[in-house]
Protein backbone atom coordinates (compact mmCIF):
# COMPACT_ATOMS: atom_id res chain seq x y z
CA UNK A 1 0.00 0.00 0.00
CA UNK A 2 1.54 3.45 -0.93
CA UNK A 3 0.92 7.00 0.03
CA UNK A 4 -0.55 6.77 3.53
CA UNK A 5 0.87 10.11 5.08
CA UNK A 6 0.88 9.83 8.74
CA UNK A 7 -0.66 12.76 10.88
CA UNK A 8 0.45 15.99 9.57
CA UNK A 9 -2.06 18.31 10.98
CA UNK A 10 -5.63 19.34 11.10
CA UNK A 11 -7.85 22.52 10.36
CA UNK A 12 -9.58 23.93 13.94
CA UNK A 13 -13.03 24.92 13.47
CA UNK A 14 -13.04 27.79 15.86
CA UNK A 15 -10.70 29.76 17.81
CA UNK A 16 -11.33 32.73 20.16
CA UNK A 17 -10.51 36.27 18.50
CA UNK A 18 -7.92 38.07 20.23
CA UNK A 19 -7.28 37.46 23.79
CA UNK A 20 -10.30 38.20 25.35
CA UNK A 21 -11.95 35.15 23.34
CA UNK A 22 -15.11 37.21 22.81
CA UNK A 23 -16.64 36.85 19.05
CA UNK A 24 -16.35 40.83 17.46
CA UNK A 25 -19.75 41.98 16.17
CA UNK A 26 -17.69 43.32 13.34
CA UNK A 27 -13.94 41.59 11.98
CA UNK A 28 -11.55 44.12 10.46
CA UNK A 29 -11.47 41.55 7.89
CA UNK A 30 -13.36 38.92 6.86
CA UNK A 31 -11.55 36.75 4.16
CA UNK A 32 -13.39 34.12 2.05
CA UNK A 33 -10.96 31.05 0.80
CA UNK A 34 -7.90 29.62 3.16
CA UNK A 35 -5.88 28.51 -0.29
CA UNK A 36 -2.61 30.60 -0.46
CA UNK A 37 -3.90 33.69 -1.21
CA UNK A 38 -6.22 33.81 1.49
CA UNK A 39 -4.21 32.48 4.09
CA UNK A 40 -1.22 35.07 3.29
CA UNK A 41 -3.49 37.83 3.63
CA UNK A 42 -4.32 36.29 6.95
CA UNK A 43 -0.66 36.07 8.18
CA UNK A 44 -0.22 39.98 7.04
CA UNK A 45 -3.59 40.89 8.54
CA UNK A 46 -3.04 38.89 11.90
CA UNK A 47 0.18 40.59 12.30
CA UNK A 48 -0.81 44.10 11.67
CA UNK A 49 -3.37 43.15 14.47
CA UNK A 50 -6.19 43.41 12.74
CA UNK A 51 -9.10 40.80 14.16
CA UNK A 52 -9.10 38.55 11.21
CA UNK A 53 -12.01 35.97 10.33
CA UNK A 54 -11.09 33.28 7.41
CA UNK A 55 -14.11 31.45 6.50
CA UNK A 56 -12.63 28.65 4.72
CA UNK A 57 -14.98 27.33 1.98
CA UNK A 58 -15.28 23.80 0.81
CA UNK A 59 -11.30 22.92 0.41
CA UNK A 60 -9.01 24.17 3.60
CA UNK A 61 -5.77 24.42 2.06
CA UNK A 62 -6.98 25.52 -1.45
CA UNK A 63 -5.44 24.23 -4.67
CA UNK A 64 -1.99 22.99 -2.86
CA UNK A 65 -3.71 20.43 -0.85
CA UNK A 66 -5.17 19.01 -3.87
CA UNK A 67 -1.55 18.48 -5.25
CA UNK A 68 0.97 16.02 -4.96
CA UNK A 69 3.75 17.55 -4.80
CA UNK A 70 4.26 21.24 -4.95
CA UNK A 71 8.45 21.77 -6.45
CA UNK A 72 7.86 25.80 -8.01
CA UNK A 73 7.64 27.18 -4.28
CA UNK A 74 10.44 29.15 -3.25
CA UNK A 75 12.26 27.94 0.43
CA UNK A 76 11.86 23.77 -0.14
CA UNK A 77 14.14 22.79 -2.49
CA UNK A 78 13.15 19.34 -2.56
CA UNK A 79 9.69 19.95 -3.07
CA UNK A 80 6.44 19.92 -0.07
CA UNK A 81 4.04 18.06 -0.46
CA UNK A 82 1.08 20.20 -1.31
CA UNK A 83 -1.09 19.28 2.03
CA UNK A 84 2.14 20.18 4.27
CA UNK A 85 2.92 23.74 2.52
CA UNK A 86 -0.92 23.73 2.71
CA UNK A 87 -1.06 23.47 6.46
CA UNK A 88 2.02 25.34 7.16
CA UNK A 89 -0.33 28.15 5.37
CA UNK A 90 -2.76 27.44 8.07
CA UNK A 91 -0.14 27.17 11.03
CA UNK A 92 1.41 30.48 10.48
CA UNK A 93 -2.02 32.52 9.84
CA UNK A 94 -3.26 30.94 13.27
CA UNK A 95 0.04 31.49 14.80
CA UNK A 96 -1.08 35.71 14.52
CA UNK A 97 -4.62 35.11 15.39
CA UNK A 98 -6.63 34.53 12.64
CA UNK A 99 -9.44 32.66 13.53
CA UNK A 100 -10.47 29.76 10.70
CA UNK A 101 -13.87 28.77 10.87
CA UNK A 102 -14.35 25.32 8.24
CA UNK A 103 -18.47 27.25 6.85
CA UNK A 104 -19.25 28.37 3.75
CA UNK A 105 -20.15 31.54 2.53
CA UNK A 106 -23.98 31.25 1.07
CA UNK A 107 -24.12 35.18 0.37
CA UNK A 108 -22.52 38.11 0.22
CA UNK A 109 -23.90 41.79 0.49
CA UNK A 110 -21.40 44.82 -0.59
CA UNK A 111 -23.62 47.42 -0.75
CA UNK A 112 -23.36 48.68 2.64
CA UNK A 113 -20.73 48.97 5.08
CA UNK A 114 -19.87 46.99 7.34
CA UNK A 115 -20.23 44.28 4.60
CA UNK A 116 -21.94 40.80 5.24
CA UNK A 117 -21.32 37.49 5.01
CA UNK A 118 -23.93 34.87 5.33
CA UNK A 119 -22.84 31.03 5.89
CA UNK A 120 -24.56 27.84 6.35
CA UNK A 121 -23.90 28.26 10.22
CA UNK A 122 -24.45 32.10 10.65
CA UNK A 123 -23.73 35.76 9.40
CA UNK A 124 -20.76 37.89 9.85
CA UNK A 125 -19.86 41.23 9.17
CA UNK A 126 -16.31 42.87 8.45
CA UNK A 127 -15.19 46.62 7.86
CA UNK A 128 -13.11 44.93 4.40
CA UNK A 129 -13.46 41.39 2.87
CA UNK A 130 -10.57 39.81 0.98
CA UNK A 131 -11.94 37.40 -1.38
CA UNK A 132 -9.71 34.59 -2.28
CA UNK A 133 -12.71 31.67 -3.26
CA UNK A 134 -10.21 30.53 -5.75
CA UNK A 135 -11.21 28.50 -8.50
CA UNK A 136 -12.84 25.51 -9.42
CA UNK A 137 -11.87 22.47 -12.15
CA UNK A 138 -13.59 23.03 -15.12
CA UNK A 139 -15.72 20.40 -16.38
CA UNK A 140 -15.87 18.46 -19.92
CA UNK A 141 -19.72 19.28 -20.37
CA UNK A 142 -20.02 16.39 -22.35
CA UNK A 143 -22.49 13.70 -22.28
CA UNK A 144 -21.51 11.04 -19.52
CA UNK A 145 -19.73 13.44 -17.20
CA UNK A 146 -22.42 14.43 -14.73
CA UNK A 147 -23.52 10.31 -14.37
CA UNK A 148 -20.34 9.25 -13.76
CA UNK A 149 -18.71 12.49 -11.73
CA UNK A 150 -17.27 10.73 -8.49
CA UNK A 151 -17.39 7.01 -10.01
CA UNK A 152 -15.29 7.14 -12.79
CA UNK A 153 -14.83 11.16 -13.43
CA UNK A 154 -12.40 12.89 -11.15
CA UNK A 155 -10.98 15.82 -10.69
CA UNK A 156 -8.43 15.23 -7.94
CA UNK A 157 -5.67 12.08 -8.32
CA UNK A 158 -4.32 12.56 -4.91
CA UNK A 159 -8.10 11.51 -3.60
CA UNK A 160 -9.06 8.86 -6.17
CA UNK A 161 -5.80 7.49 -7.60
CA UNK A 162 -5.71 4.39 -4.97
CA UNK A 163 -8.89 3.37 -7.20
CA UNK A 164 -7.32 2.89 -9.99
CA UNK A 165 -4.60 0.08 -9.15
CA UNK A 166 -3.10 -2.01 -12.02
CA UNK A 167 -6.39 -0.26 -14.13
CA UNK A 168 -6.40 2.36 -17.20
CA UNK A 169 -6.91 5.92 -16.99
CA UNK A 170 -7.29 8.83 -19.62
CA UNK A 171 -5.81 12.00 -18.43
CA UNK A 172 -7.37 15.43 -20.49
CA UNK A 173 -5.50 18.40 -20.84
CA UNK A 174 -1.58 19.31 -21.55
CA UNK A 175 -0.98 21.66 -19.02
CA UNK A 176 1.31 21.50 -15.91
CA UNK A 177 -1.74 20.08 -13.70
CA UNK A 178 -2.57 17.47 -16.54
CA UNK A 179 1.02 16.35 -16.90
CA UNK A 180 2.15 16.76 -12.77
CA UNK A 181 -1.23 14.75 -12.07
CA UNK A 182 -0.98 12.25 -14.76
CA UNK A 183 2.58 11.44 -13.87
CA UNK A 184 1.29 11.02 -10.16
CA UNK A 185 -1.26 8.36 -11.88
CA UNK A 186 1.22 6.39 -13.05
CA UNK A 187 2.10 5.04 -9.07
CA UNK A 188 -1.06 2.97 -9.54
CA UNK A 189 -2.43 3.12 -13.02
CA UNK A 190 -1.18 0.78 -15.62
CA UNK A 191 -1.34 3.19 -18.26
CA UNK A 192 -1.98 6.78 -18.52
CA UNK A 193 -2.69 8.27 -21.74
CA UNK A 194 -2.91 11.82 -22.07
CA UNK A 195 -6.14 13.53 -24.30
CA UNK A 196 -4.86 17.06 -25.35
CA UNK A 197 -6.42 19.14 -27.96
CA UNK A 198 -3.51 20.24 -29.45
CA UNK A 199 -0.32 18.51 -30.85
CA UNK A 200 2.35 19.79 -28.35
CA UNK A 201 2.03 20.34 -24.44
CA UNK A 202 1.49 23.69 -22.22
CA UNK A 203 2.56 22.42 -19.34
CA UNK A 204 6.16 23.32 -18.07
CA UNK A 205 9.41 21.59 -19.65
CA UNK A 206 10.82 19.74 -16.77
CA UNK A 207 7.15 17.87 -16.26
CA UNK A 208 7.10 17.54 -20.14
CA UNK A 209 10.50 15.81 -19.85
CA UNK A 210 9.60 13.50 -17.09
CA UNK A 211 6.07 12.25 -18.85
CA UNK A 212 7.82 11.43 -22.05
CA UNK A 213 10.17 9.56 -20.23
CA UNK A 214 7.55 7.40 -18.44
CA UNK A 215 7.02 4.28 -19.81
CA UNK A 216 3.32 3.83 -18.47
CA UNK A 217 2.24 7.41 -20.07
CA UNK A 218 1.12 7.58 -23.93
CA UNK A 219 0.09 10.81 -25.42
CA UNK A 220 -3.15 11.26 -27.87
CA UNK A 221 -2.65 14.32 -29.91
CA UNK A 222 -5.51 17.20 -31.42
CA UNK A 223 -8.31 15.47 -29.98
CA UNK A 224 -10.81 16.06 -27.31
CA UNK A 225 -13.08 14.34 -25.53
CA UNK A 226 -17.00 14.09 -26.43
CA UNK A 227 -18.68 11.61 -24.75
CA UNK A 228 -17.93 9.53 -21.37
CA UNK A 229 -18.88 5.82 -21.99
CA UNK A 230 -20.15 3.26 -19.82
CA UNK A 231 -23.46 1.84 -18.22
CA UNK A 232 -22.88 1.27 -14.51
CA UNK A 233 -19.14 2.07 -14.73
CA UNK A 234 -16.87 3.78 -17.13
CA UNK A 235 -15.44 1.83 -19.40
CA UNK A 236 -13.79 4.09 -22.46
CA UNK A 237 -14.77 7.84 -23.76
CA UNK A 238 -15.06 9.11 -27.29
CA UNK A 239 -12.74 11.05 -28.85
CA UNK A 240 -12.46 13.46 -31.62
CA UNK A 241 -9.44 14.61 -34.00
CA UNK A 242 -9.89 18.28 -34.39
CA UNK A 243 -7.36 18.18 -37.18
CA UNK A 244 -8.68 15.23 -39.35
CA UNK A 245 -12.67 14.92 -37.25
CA UNK A 246 -12.26 11.32 -37.19
CA UNK A 247 -14.10 9.58 -33.78
CA UNK A 248 -12.82 6.68 -32.38
CA UNK A 249 -13.13 5.30 -28.76
CA UNK A 250 -10.22 4.83 -25.58
CA UNK A 251 -11.04 2.19 -23.64
CA UNK A 252 -10.66 3.07 -19.71
CA UNK A 253 -11.40 2.74 -16.38
CA UNK A 254 -11.48 6.33 -15.52
CA UNK A 255 -11.13 9.87 -16.42
CA UNK A 256 -9.49 12.34 -14.70
CA UNK A 257 -10.16 15.98 -16.23
CA UNK A 258 -7.60 18.86 -15.49
CA UNK A 259 -8.92 21.19 -18.61
CA UNK A 260 -8.16 24.61 -16.69
CA UNK A 261 -10.05 26.18 -14.30
CA UNK A 262 -13.28 28.80 -13.79
CA UNK A 263 -13.22 31.22 -10.94
CA UNK A 264 -15.59 30.78 -8.30
CA UNK A 265 -17.64 33.87 -8.12
CA UNK A 266 -21.31 32.96 -8.58
CA UNK A 267 -21.85 34.94 -4.90
CA UNK A 268 -20.49 37.59 -6.40
CA UNK A 269 -22.23 38.31 -9.45
CA UNK A 270 -24.43 41.66 -9.80
CA UNK A 271 -22.25 42.99 -6.80
CA UNK A 272 -18.65 43.36 -7.85
CA UNK A 273 -17.51 43.75 -11.51
CA UNK A 274 -16.70 40.91 -13.38
CA UNK A 275 -14.25 39.73 -16.78
CA UNK A 276 -16.46 38.15 -19.32
CA UNK A 277 -14.67 35.09 -17.74
CA UNK A 278 -16.48 35.33 -14.33
CA UNK A 279 -12.80 36.12 -12.60
CA UNK A 280 -12.98 39.29 -10.24
CA UNK A 281 -11.49 42.48 -11.88
CA UNK A 282 -8.78 43.80 -9.78
CA UNK A 283 -6.38 46.61 -9.93
CA UNK A 284 -2.83 45.82 -9.13
CA UNK A 285 -3.69 47.36 -5.52
CA UNK A 286 -5.93 44.10 -5.70
CA UNK A 287 -9.11 46.34 -5.29
CA UNK A 288 -12.10 45.49 -7.00
CA UNK A 289 -14.15 48.03 -7.73
CA UNK A 290 -16.29 48.64 -4.22
CA UNK A 291 -13.67 50.18 -2.15
CA UNK A 292 -13.43 47.82 0.95
CA UNK A 293 -13.38 44.82 -0.78
CA UNK A 294 -10.05 43.30 -2.73
CA UNK A 295 -9.70 40.10 -4.16
CA UNK A 296 -6.79 37.79 -4.36
CA UNK A 297 -5.00 34.54 -5.69
CA UNK A 298 -7.02 32.62 -8.55
CA UNK A 299 -10.43 34.42 -8.35
CA UNK A 300 -8.81 37.46 -9.99
CA UNK A 301 -5.88 35.53 -12.35
CA UNK A 302 -7.05 34.03 -15.85
CA UNK A 303 -3.35 33.92 -16.50
CA UNK A 304 -0.62 31.92 -14.20
CA UNK A 305 -2.68 30.04 -11.14
CA UNK A 306 0.64 29.81 -9.36
CA UNK A 307 1.23 29.50 -5.21
CA UNK A 308 3.83 32.02 -5.23
CA UNK A 309 1.82 33.98 -7.35
CA UNK A 310 -1.18 34.15 -5.15
CA UNK A 311 0.53 34.08 -1.77
CA UNK A 312 1.93 37.95 -3.37
CA UNK A 313 -1.66 39.07 -4.01
CA UNK A 314 -2.98 37.87 -0.66
CA UNK A 315 -0.16 39.75 0.65
CA UNK A 316 -1.25 42.68 -1.02
CA UNK A 317 -4.62 42.71 -0.58
CA UNK A 318 -3.90 42.53 3.39
CA UNK A 319 -1.87 45.65 3.25
CA UNK A 320 -4.32 47.58 0.79
CA UNK A 321 -7.26 46.51 3.66
CA UNK A 322 -4.74 47.75 6.54
CA UNK A 323 -4.45 50.88 4.44
CA UNK A 324 -7.97 51.21 3.89
CA UNK A 325 -8.81 50.29 7.77
CA UNK A 326 -6.56 53.09 9.12
CA UNK A 327 -7.85 55.58 6.77
CA UNK A 328 -11.43 54.39 7.55
CA UNK A 329 -10.69 55.15 11.81
CA UNK A 330 -9.10 58.28 10.70
CA UNK A 331 -12.77 59.35 9.03
CA UNK A 332 -14.62 58.01 11.55
CA UNK A 333 -15.09 58.61 14.55
CA UNK A 334 -12.01 57.98 16.71
CA UNK A 335 -13.29 56.86 19.98
CA UNK A 336 -14.74 53.73 18.26
CA UNK A 337 -11.39 52.65 17.79
CA UNK A 338 -10.85 49.31 19.42
CA UNK A 339 -7.52 49.58 21.22
CA UNK B 1 8.35 6.04 17.66
CA UNK B 2 5.43 8.34 17.85
CA UNK B 3 2.94 9.00 15.11
CA UNK B 4 2.26 12.64 16.08
CA UNK B 5 5.33 15.11 16.11
CA UNK B 6 5.85 17.78 18.71
CA UNK B 7 4.44 20.65 16.58
CA UNK B 8 1.24 18.25 16.20
CA UNK B 9 1.04 17.80 20.02
CA UNK B 10 1.12 21.69 20.61
CA UNK B 11 -1.65 22.47 18.10
CA UNK B 12 -3.70 19.22 19.66
CA UNK B 13 -3.40 20.23 22.62
CA UNK B 14 -4.49 24.02 21.93
CA UNK B 15 -7.40 22.55 20.48
CA UNK B 16 -8.85 20.11 22.67
CA UNK B 17 -8.32 22.18 25.92
CA UNK B 18 -11.72 23.53 26.21
CA UNK B 19 -13.30 19.99 25.68
CA UNK B 20 -16.52 20.04 27.02
CA UNK B 21 -16.63 16.84 28.91
CA UNK B 22 -15.17 13.37 28.90
CA UNK B 23 -14.67 11.34 25.87
CA UNK B 24 -13.99 7.68 25.85
CA UNK B 25 -11.64 6.46 22.27
CA UNK B 26 -12.75 2.75 22.21
CA UNK B 27 -10.64 0.63 19.91
CA UNK B 28 -10.86 -2.67 18.60
CA UNK B 29 -7.88 -4.64 17.13
CA UNK B 30 -6.52 -8.20 17.45
CA UNK B 31 -3.79 -9.92 19.23
CA UNK B 32 -1.94 -10.33 15.68
CA UNK B 33 -2.82 -6.62 14.61
CA UNK B 34 -3.93 -6.09 11.06
CA UNK B 35 -1.81 -3.95 8.95
CA UNK B 36 -2.96 -0.35 10.32
CA UNK B 37 -4.53 -1.65 13.79
CA UNK B 38 -1.40 -1.15 15.64
CA UNK B 39 -0.96 2.69 14.33
CA UNK B 40 -4.75 3.27 14.80
CA UNK B 41 -4.45 1.73 18.84
CA UNK B 42 -1.01 3.54 18.97
CA UNK B 43 -2.79 6.99 17.62
CA UNK B 44 -5.77 6.97 20.31
CA UNK B 45 -3.15 6.29 22.38
CA UNK B 46 -0.75 9.05 21.94
CA UNK B 47 -4.29 11.72 21.55
CA UNK B 48 -5.27 10.27 24.64
CA UNK B 49 -1.95 11.88 26.06
CA UNK B 50 -2.97 14.73 25.34
CA UNK B 51 -6.20 15.32 27.18
CA UNK B 52 -7.33 14.70 30.65
CA UNK B 53 -10.33 14.23 29.16
CA UNK B 54 -9.76 11.55 26.77
CA UNK B 55 -9.47 7.91 27.66
CA UNK B 56 -8.67 5.37 26.05
CA UNK B 57 -9.92 1.80 25.74
CA UNK B 58 -8.27 -1.02 23.71
CA UNK B 59 -10.50 -4.44 23.05
CA UNK B 60 -9.50 -7.15 20.96
CA UNK B 61 -12.43 -7.55 18.55
CA UNK B 62 -12.13 -11.23 18.52
CA UNK B 63 -11.79 -12.49 22.38
CA UNK B 64 -14.10 -9.02 22.92
CA UNK B 65 -16.75 -9.93 20.80
CA UNK B 66 -19.80 -9.06 22.78
CA UNK B 67 -18.60 -6.02 23.62
CA UNK B 68 -18.30 -4.87 19.85
CA UNK B 69 -21.20 -6.44 18.95
CA UNK B 70 -22.69 -3.74 21.64
CA UNK B 71 -21.05 -1.20 19.94
CA UNK B 72 -22.12 -2.49 16.32
CA UNK B 73 -18.37 -2.74 15.48
CA UNK B 74 -18.20 -4.92 12.48
CA UNK B 75 -14.79 -4.65 11.21
CA UNK B 76 -11.09 -3.40 12.47
CA UNK B 77 -9.45 -1.37 13.31
CA UNK B 78 -12.01 0.84 14.52
CA UNK B 79 -12.40 3.44 17.19
CA UNK B 80 -15.88 4.55 18.61
CA UNK B 81 -15.67 7.73 19.84
CA UNK B 82 -18.10 8.12 22.98
CA UNK B 83 -18.95 10.88 25.18
CA UNK B 84 -21.51 11.22 28.09
CA UNK B 85 -23.65 8.72 25.19
CA UNK B 86 -22.83 6.91 22.20
CA UNK B 87 -23.73 8.96 19.62
CA UNK B 88 -23.36 6.91 16.72
CA UNK B 89 -19.82 8.08 15.65
CA UNK B 90 -16.56 5.68 14.43
CA UNK B 91 -13.84 5.48 12.53
CA UNK B 92 -12.92 2.20 10.39
CA UNK B 93 -9.65 2.14 9.32
CA UNK B 94 -6.73 4.68 10.31
CA UNK B 95 -7.80 8.43 10.72
CA UNK B 96 -4.49 9.46 9.25
CA UNK B 97 -3.70 12.21 6.65
CA UNK B 98 -6.26 14.31 6.08
CA UNK B 99 -8.42 12.11 8.82
CA UNK B 100 -6.85 13.37 11.78
CA UNK B 101 -8.69 16.03 10.94
CA UNK B 102 -12.11 14.41 11.17
CA UNK B 103 -10.94 12.42 14.78
CA UNK B 104 -10.02 15.81 16.29
CA UNK B 105 -13.70 17.37 15.16
CA UNK B 106 -15.61 14.37 16.37
CA UNK B 107 -14.02 14.37 20.45
CA UNK B 108 -14.80 17.73 20.36
CA UNK B 109 -17.95 17.44 18.67
CA UNK B 110 -18.68 14.38 21.13
CA UNK B 111 -17.55 16.19 24.49
CA UNK B 112 -19.91 18.86 23.86
CA UNK B 113 -22.85 17.12 23.05
CA UNK B 114 -24.14 19.54 21.18
CA UNK B 115 -23.77 19.20 16.85
CA UNK B 116 -22.89 22.25 15.08
CA UNK B 117 -25.69 22.02 12.14
CA UNK B 118 -28.11 24.51 11.34
CA UNK B 119 -31.07 24.94 13.68
CA UNK B 120 -33.20 23.58 10.42
CA UNK B 121 -31.22 20.46 10.54
CA UNK B 122 -30.86 19.50 13.77
CA UNK B 123 -35.21 19.68 13.76
CA UNK B 124 -34.86 17.27 11.21
CA UNK B 125 -32.71 15.09 12.67
CA UNK B 126 -33.76 14.62 16.08
CA UNK B 127 -37.23 13.47 14.83
CA UNK B 128 -35.90 10.63 12.63
CA UNK B 129 -37.17 7.61 14.23
CA UNK B 130 -35.77 4.98 12.21
CA UNK B 131 -32.67 3.68 12.38
CA UNK B 132 -29.93 5.44 9.87
CA UNK B 133 -26.33 4.63 8.90
CA UNK B 134 -24.47 6.92 7.06
CA UNK B 135 -21.30 5.40 5.88
CA UNK B 136 -18.55 8.10 4.10
CA UNK B 137 -15.71 6.31 2.29
CA UNK B 138 -12.09 7.97 2.01
CA UNK B 139 -8.40 8.30 1.27
CA UNK B 140 -5.69 9.83 3.90
CA UNK B 141 -5.09 12.00 1.08
CA UNK B 142 -8.24 13.40 0.41
CA UNK B 143 -8.62 17.39 1.10
CA UNK B 144 -12.41 17.63 0.92
CA UNK B 145 -13.17 14.19 2.65
CA UNK B 146 -13.14 15.45 5.76
CA UNK B 147 -15.62 17.80 5.25
CA UNK B 148 -17.66 15.02 4.77
CA UNK B 149 -16.98 13.21 7.48
CA UNK B 150 -17.41 15.64 9.89
CA UNK B 151 -20.51 16.75 8.51
CA UNK B 152 -21.96 12.93 9.17
CA UNK B 153 -20.87 13.06 12.39
CA UNK B 154 -22.32 15.97 13.26
CA UNK B 155 -25.50 14.30 12.00
CA UNK B 156 -24.74 11.02 14.26
CA UNK B 157 -24.84 13.27 17.32
CA UNK B 158 -27.70 15.39 16.29
CA UNK B 159 -29.98 12.03 16.97
CA UNK B 160 -29.58 8.91 18.56
CA UNK B 161 -31.41 7.16 15.49
CA UNK B 162 -28.53 8.16 13.05
CA UNK B 163 -24.86 6.69 13.19
CA UNK B 164 -21.77 7.47 11.06
CA UNK B 165 -18.36 5.90 9.67
CA UNK B 166 -15.61 7.17 8.24
CA UNK B 167 -14.72 4.16 6.36
CA UNK B 168 -11.05 4.59 5.03
CA UNK B 169 -11.30 2.74 1.53
CA UNK B 170 -7.87 1.55 1.19
CA UNK B 171 -8.22 -0.31 4.12
CA UNK B 172 -11.09 -1.91 3.32
CA UNK B 173 -11.32 -2.44 -0.48
CA UNK B 174 -14.13 -5.04 -0.85
CA UNK B 175 -16.60 -2.45 0.94
CA UNK B 176 -14.90 0.19 -1.94
CA UNK B 177 -16.03 -2.52 -4.45
CA UNK B 178 -19.14 -3.38 -2.86
CA UNK B 179 -20.51 0.15 -2.77
CA UNK B 180 -18.78 0.92 -5.65
CA UNK B 181 -16.18 3.71 -4.39
CA UNK B 182 -14.24 5.18 -7.55
CA UNK B 183 -14.15 8.41 -5.88
CA UNK B 184 -14.42 10.22 -2.19
CA UNK B 185 -15.48 10.67 -0.64
CA UNK B 186 -18.48 9.28 -1.35
CA UNK B 187 -21.08 9.07 1.37
CA UNK B 188 -23.47 6.08 1.67
CA UNK B 189 -26.91 6.50 3.15
CA UNK B 190 -28.92 3.61 4.38
CA UNK B 191 -26.97 1.34 1.84
CA UNK B 192 -28.93 2.95 -1.06
CA UNK B 193 -28.53 6.15 -1.45
CA UNK B 194 -25.27 7.65 -2.17
CA UNK B 195 -23.71 10.91 -2.84
CA UNK B 196 -20.60 12.15 -4.07
CA UNK B 197 -18.34 14.84 -2.83
CA UNK B 198 -17.97 16.98 -0.33
CA UNK B 199 -21.97 18.34 0.41
CA UNK B 200 -23.39 21.06 2.15
CA UNK B 201 -25.61 20.21 4.61
CA UNK B 202 -28.67 21.11 3.25
CA UNK B 203 -27.52 18.96 -0.11
CA UNK B 204 -27.01 15.93 2.57
CA UNK B 205 -30.00 16.40 4.22
CA UNK B 206 -32.22 15.98 1.13
CA UNK B 207 -30.60 12.82 0.95
CA UNK B 208 -31.36 11.16 3.97
CA UNK B 209 -35.08 12.52 3.51
CA UNK B 210 -34.87 10.12 0.00
CA UNK B 211 -32.97 7.39 1.72
CA UNK B 212 -36.03 7.64 4.46
CA UNK B 213 -38.78 7.92 1.47
CA UNK B 214 -36.41 4.65 0.00
CA UNK B 215 -37.30 3.14 3.29
CA UNK B 216 -40.81 3.68 3.65
CA UNK B 217 -42.07 2.87 -0.11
Amino acid sequence: MEIKPLITGFEPQEKPAGEEGEKPAVYDVIILGAGPAGLTAAIYTGRARLKTLVIAGSLPGGEPSNTDLVENYPGFPEGIAGMDLAQRFQSQAERFGAEIVLDEATAVDFSQEPFTIHTYSTVYKGRTVIIATGAEPRRLGVPGEDKFFGRGVSACATCDGFFYKDKRVVVVGGGDSAIAEGLFLTKFASEVVVIHRRDQLRATQILQERAFANPKMRFVWDSVVEEILGDEMVTGVRVRNVKTGETSVIETDGVFVYIGMVPKTKLFVGQLKLDEQGYIVADRHQRTNVPGVFAAGDVQDPNYRQIVIAAGTGAVAAMEAERFLSEYWQTHHAEAKPS
Amino acid sequence: MTLLGDDVRQQVVEFLKDLAGPVRLVVFTQEFECEYCAETRQLAEELGELSDQITVEVYDFQANKEKAEELGIDKIPAIAVIGKEDYGVRFYGIPSGYEFTSLLHAVRTVAAGEPELSEEGKKFLAEIDRPLHIQVFVTPTCPYCPHAVTLAHQMAIASPNVRADMVEAMEFPHLAVKYQVMGVPRTVINETVHLEGAAPEPMVLDKIREALQEAEG
